[in-house]
């Protein structure tokens, strides 16, 4: 074997420069591929961490079943009941994965300046957890606000995203009042200050949503329960198998209740998910069609220059498959000369990026945030052994017809 | 039992429309150790003949039989084949056909490497033969870096590695001058003489004819006087 690697190296030297291009377009398919992974698994990343911490929701929601399609109907209905809080609150404190577990309120109503009314929707969350969040994720761009957080003693200081204040002309400081209907269906309000203002998760909301203290939520539903109690795990991929394991309690306790976990709640990090894996199938397709063009044409001519070669070969007793393999560690080679390359081509642009730092505003986000690439081991090691097959089975067309030449054509080859 | 046992062997070449028969029916008979020649004009069907004896080209569907050694060669798969080659025959051709990108030594040791033999040992026999065609000095000169005589005895050496039973050389002197040519066929001879080789070479050299043992002389296709 080492001697077919001895002619293969070889002969890729006796046609360097044909070599190096095949290598070079190897390495920059390469280098596309790894980067624009490594670009969708920060986005993947950045979505997945802000749906899980920014937007204070956790892994894991636990609710009444049937609270997102009838609420309206009979909002007291699917509210979780203080006895409920507590069940889930023990049961889940019980289990090492569950690092932490809060209850929440969505409450929606009207808010004015006293000049100026406008709907909002808002998320009762426990201030207390809003550290735990911001500690836990590994996001850099974990919502950034000015002012000062939800705090536990003063319950009327709520956050409000900047598009609504910018409507309401509200800043720090400034004084609202939010409205809303109690589970009973009386009017409520409240007067309330503006603690802090934030970039709302998405776009869509950013002119409508404010972020309150779970007590101020239920005061102004007038309630002691919760929509939802919010788990934050220890650990994002043990997520499917805390709501298997919660599912089986709750079923043999004859609780009825539903969980949905992150991803199911995040449409938003489902659909780009999808595009971005859609656009990096079509980037990995075009980009090895190239390369395999690319390792075809240049074992094409070297089979073509070397048909006199192959007719010695064979006329030696090399078999049919020796030929071809020949051929094969040639373009093996390229292939892992052009993936040596190409880590090299990535390497120096995630040293560009990481020190450049650029910033960017995604989609559906409002706030310019520092881009970044999480380079995938699995993502690379899968592209490296496609690439590495795919330039070796291309080598196998023009190998084989070589091999199948009739001997004495091939030794007649001028 | 002879060595080569043809039989009404036919060869017939397709150039578009026109079919041309190259060998017309051959029947031959070639012991071990013989030291033959082929001889003819050109387009008497001398590299024909070789290319089939050699077992890397197939006869008319409609030929007699071919024996090596008693083995049917044309009823072996294309595998079989191969390792019929590497065992048994070897080949010595007008171009010298060396790999250019591998050294005299690497060049000898080839077939041995086909078959798997260990470098270390491919190495040594490599070597012995390169001495015995006098090239101890050139081992590590690539094909480019050595004359016309000096590739053709690498050819020898790399046709002879194996212990072949028999040699076929195809025209082994046409691009060599008369002195080197000359060489060339006295080694041949006395590798004959030392190892029981039987060698077949085509030549229309008048010169070489002289030190062959045997004349099998072609014309159109036909063994027209032995």
């Amino acid at each position: 074997m080492k001697s077919w690697f001895n002619i293969a190296i070889r002969n890729l030297l006796k046609n360097r420069r044909r070599s190096l291009f095949t290598v070079l377009a190897i390495a920059l398919g390469f280098s596309a591929v790894t980067l624009f992974g490594a670009f969708t698994s920060y986005m993947y990343a950045g979505n997945r961490e802000g749906s899980i911490y920014s937007s204070y929701m956790g892994h894991i929601l636990i609710a009444r079943k049937g609270l997102e399609d009838s609420w309206r109907e009979d909002p007291k209905k699917f509210l979780l009941t203080p006895e409920e809080i507590a069940y889930i609150t023990q049961t889940c404190q019980q289990m090492p994965e569950i690092l932490l577990i809060a209850p929440q309120m969505r409450i929606n109503g009207l808010i004015s300046d006293g000049k100026t009314s406008t709907i909002f929707v808002a998320q009762g969350i426990v201030p207390a957890v809003q550290d735990v969040f911001a500690r836990e994720t590994k996001l850099r761009l974990m919502e950034p606000y000015e002012g000062k957080p939800l705090s536990d003693t003063d319950i009327y200081g709520v956050g409000i995203s900047k598009g609504l204040a910018k409507i309401l002309k509200l800043d720090l400081g400034s004084e609202a009042v939010i409205m809303g209907t109690t589970v009973d269906g009386q009017m409520n309000a409240f007067d309330v200050t503006v603690s802090y203002l934030f970039n709302a998760p998405a776009a869509a909301i950013n002119e409508r949503f404010l972020r309150v203290p779970f007590q101020l939520a239920q005061k102004l539903y007038d309630t002691d329960g919760a929509h939802y109690i919010s788990l934050l795990l220890k650990d994002t991929n043990q997520t499917e198998a805390v709501r298997a394991k919660l599912t089986k309690i709750f079923a043999d306790a004859h609780r009825d209740l539903g969980m949905k976990t992150w991803k199911e709640i995040s449409e938003w990090y489902n659909k780009v998910k999808e595009m971005f894996d859609m656009i990096f199938f079509f980037l990995f397709a075009i980009v090895f069609i190239i390369v395999v063009m690319s390792v075809i044409n240049t074992m094409s001519m070297s089979v073509m220059e070397r048909t006199r070669e192959i007719g010695t070969l064979r006329a030696l007793g090399l078999k049919r498959l020796g030929i071809i393999r020949l051929f094969a560690i040639e373009s093996g080679l390229l292939a892992i000369g052009g993936i040596l390359g190409g880590g090299l081509l990535s390497f120096v642009g995630w040293l560009l990026v990481y020190a450049l730092e650029p910033k960017w505003t995604p989609p559906g986000i409002t706030a310019r945030i520092p881009l970044q690439l999480y380079f995938s081991t699995s993502q690379i090691i899968v592209s490296m052994f496609f690439l590495l097959i795919l330039c070796m089975s291309a080598s196998i067309l023009p190998a084989r017809k070589a091999a199948n030449r009739n001997i004495v054509d091939a030794l007649g080859h001028v | 039992m002879a060595l080569i046992d043809m039989q009404d062997i036919y060869k017939t070449y397709r150039m578009g429309e026109t079919h041309v028969q190259a060998l017309r029916g051959i029947t031959l008979s070639i012991d071990a150790g013989e030291f033959v020649a082929v001889w003819g004009p050109s387009g008497s069907g001398k590299s024909t003949l070789l290319n089939l004896i050699g077992a890397i080209d197939d006869p008319d569907p409609s030929s007699g039989s071919y024996r090596l050694q008693s083995q049917d060669i044309f009823s072996l798969s294309d595998n079989h084949r191969s390792e019929m080659r590497n065992k048994h025959i070897g080949f010595i051709f007008q171009q010298f056909n060396l790999i250019p990108v591998l050294s005299a030594m690497e060049n000898v040791m080839l077939p041995l490497q086909i078959r798997g033999v260990p470098t270390a040992k491919a190495r040594e026999a490599a070597l012995q033969r390169l001495e015995q065609v006098e090239l101890k000095d050139f081992i590590h000169h690539r094909p480019d870096k050595l004359s016309g005589g000096q590739q053709q005895r690498v050819a020898i050496a790399r046709a002879l590695i194996t212990h072949p039973s028999l040699v076929i050389a195809d025209e082994p002197t046409a691009n060599l001058d008369t002195k080197t040519a000359m060489v060339i066929v006295s080694i041949m001879k006395e590798l004959n003489r030392l190892e029981k080789t039987t060698f077949i070479f085509s030549t229309h050299d008048q010169r070489l004819i002289d030190h062959v043992d045997r004349l099998i002389h072609l014309e159109d296709g036909c063994i027209v006087e032995e």
